[in-house]
């Protein structure tokens, strides 16, 4: 367990959507949260609940309704925040990796930190050498990503996150559009970053990975944080009926 | 009758208005596309802007809503009623301008094409996967960066196709120019008309004409279309 600072605050977070322009579903209703630095968060629960959601309101892809979000300190919900400073630290992985298809494999890297001048060509070059090498891309860096299984796509989509070097990662449900058999290459490279010590908050469903790489584990439904707890509280001694529900449905 | 022998004496009398006539229909379809694009791109790009304004807490984007509009107008009146807009009331609105009839009519191809050539632009960049701008957004792009560097460029693949066609498009409706005598092909065909009392022998001619350059455009345009489907 860690006990580093305060990386990340919640506070009171409300999100609603508006459906055909008049119709609102209240997705996210008041989480509070406080994630510390070499945390590893898994967020778990119903689809629907709002998982999804509350991760892609901590780097305002969604805009929060209601609340604030502190990160490292500074609230980015305040307009006046440039908020994509502050995205650069923070890394996300998406379900459907939404890998860059114009750009080689490479340049999918180096990309990003030579545009926002993070790093030199050279120096961005060297990172993304590394990197394909940290997950077995090195030989595909010339080509272009139409090429890649999905497996290979999100072990890239991870890289490209890091070679931003943030400060956590979020990943939303990263291997629930993978074939079974490309799941555990995924989850391979997220556990060898997790023991990096990089802060990760993971939307998943993989209940095992959940249960082995977590510190902590949110089990999230109906727009609330419906039960929080260590994995070993939560799966083999949930207090909430409707966690005991959730987890009685669930293989794993 | 002799329809081959006229249409030969046709050609032979008058084959150098055939060819003006073409010339100058390539030429107003080649502004109209032109002048279209620099201004469709305009149309498209205010369409997308999230430029907005606060009234009584909604939101509302006064330059995507110009954009639309223009749009909507344009491709819901026919494009004849529009060149007699440009042909006869700006030319005297704006007398100043001193329009030739050339000017004019280019002008109102232009405005109509740049109606369709905005929402070419728009449905192109609409059908590049929306994660795709998400990612770059993530890494901490701007919103511009994410469209110059990753939407654009993946954009361009659904939008050039589309533009030829919308090129070759014009080259057939440049033929009403000649309901004011504009020197295009369709008003080649009205002066032999007149010249020589034949309708059809003239008609088959500018037919195999309009035919030959939207055939071939389409042609060289499908070529193109497989070229960029390899590069993917």
């Amino acid at each position: 367990m860690t006990n580093g600072d305060i990386l990340i605050k919640v506070e009171g977070l409300h999100k609603k959507f508006t459906i055909n322009g008049h119709e609102e579903l209240h997705v996210l209703k008041g989480i509070d949260q406080e994630i510390r630095k070499g945390e590893v968060v898994t967020i778990i629960g119903p689809s629907g609940g709002g998982k999804s959601t509350f991760l892609r309101c901590l780097n305002l892809l969604e805009e929060p309704d209601e609340g604030k979000i502190f990160f490292e300190g500074v609230d980015i919900t305040d307009k006046k925040v440039n908020i994509n400073e502050h995205r650069q630290k923070m890394g996300m992985v998406f379900q459907h990796f939404n890998i860059f298809s114009n750009l080689k494999v490479g340049e999918n890297i180096t990309m990003a930190p030579v545009l926002l001048k993070k790093k030199t060509k050279e120096e961005a070059e060297k990172l993304c050498d590394e990197l394909l090498e940290r997950v077995g891309l090195l030989d595909k860096k010339n080509e272009y990503p139409s090429r890649l299984s999905g497996g290979q796509r999100q072990r890239l989509a991870i890289v490209r996150a890091l070679a931003m070097e943030p400060d956590v990662m979020l990943f939303d449900e990263p291997t629930s559009a993978l074939d079974p058999e490309m799941v555990g290459e995924v989850l391979q490279v997220i556990k060898d970053l997790v023991n990096t010590g990089m802060t990760c908050l993971i939307v998943t469903h993989e209940m095992g990975f959940a249960k082995e790489v977590s510190h902590r584990v949110l089990f999230i439904d109906d727009g609330i944080i419906a039960e929080e707890g260590t994995p070993q509280q939560i799966f083999n001694d949930p207090k909430n009926p409707r966690t005991k529900e959730f987890l009685s449905k669930v293989l794993y | 009758m002799n329809f081959g022998s006229n249409i030969i004496m046709a050609l032979q009398r008058y084959g150098h208005l055939f060819l003006k006539g073409t010339l100058i229909t390539l030429a107003f379809s080649a502004v109209a596309v032109t002048g279209g694009v620099i201004f469709g791109g305009i149309l498209a790009l205010m369409r997308l802007s999230e430029f907005h304004i606060t009234i009584k807490g909604k939101k509302i984007k006064p330059l995507s809503i110009i954009s639309t509009a223009y749009v909507e107008v344009i491709r819901g009146t026919p494009i004849l009623l529009q060149l007699y807009v440009f042909y006869f009331f700006i030319p005297s609105a704006l007398s100043f301008l001193n329009l030739s009839k050339f000017a004019s009519i280019s002008l109102a191809l232009i405005f109509n094409s740049a109606a369709y050539v905005a929402e070419i632009f728009r449905s192109g960049i609409d059908a590049v996967d929306h994660g795709q701008m998400e990612a770059a957004r993530c890494l901490g792009l701007s919103r511009n960066q994410a469209l110059m560097k990753i939407v654009l460029p993946q954009a361009i693949k659904n939008i050039l196709p589309a533009l030829c066609n919308e090129f070759v498009a014009m080259i057939k409706e440049t033929s009403l120019a000649s309901t004011f005598f504009a020197g295009d092909i369709m008003t080649t065909y009205k002066t032999v008309n007149g010249a020589l009392f034949l309708v059809i022998e003239p008609l088959i001619i500018i037919a195999v004409i309009y035919f030959a350059l939207t055939f071939t455009l389409s042609k060289v345009v499908a070529v193109f279309e497989r070229r960029m489907k390899t590069s993917d």
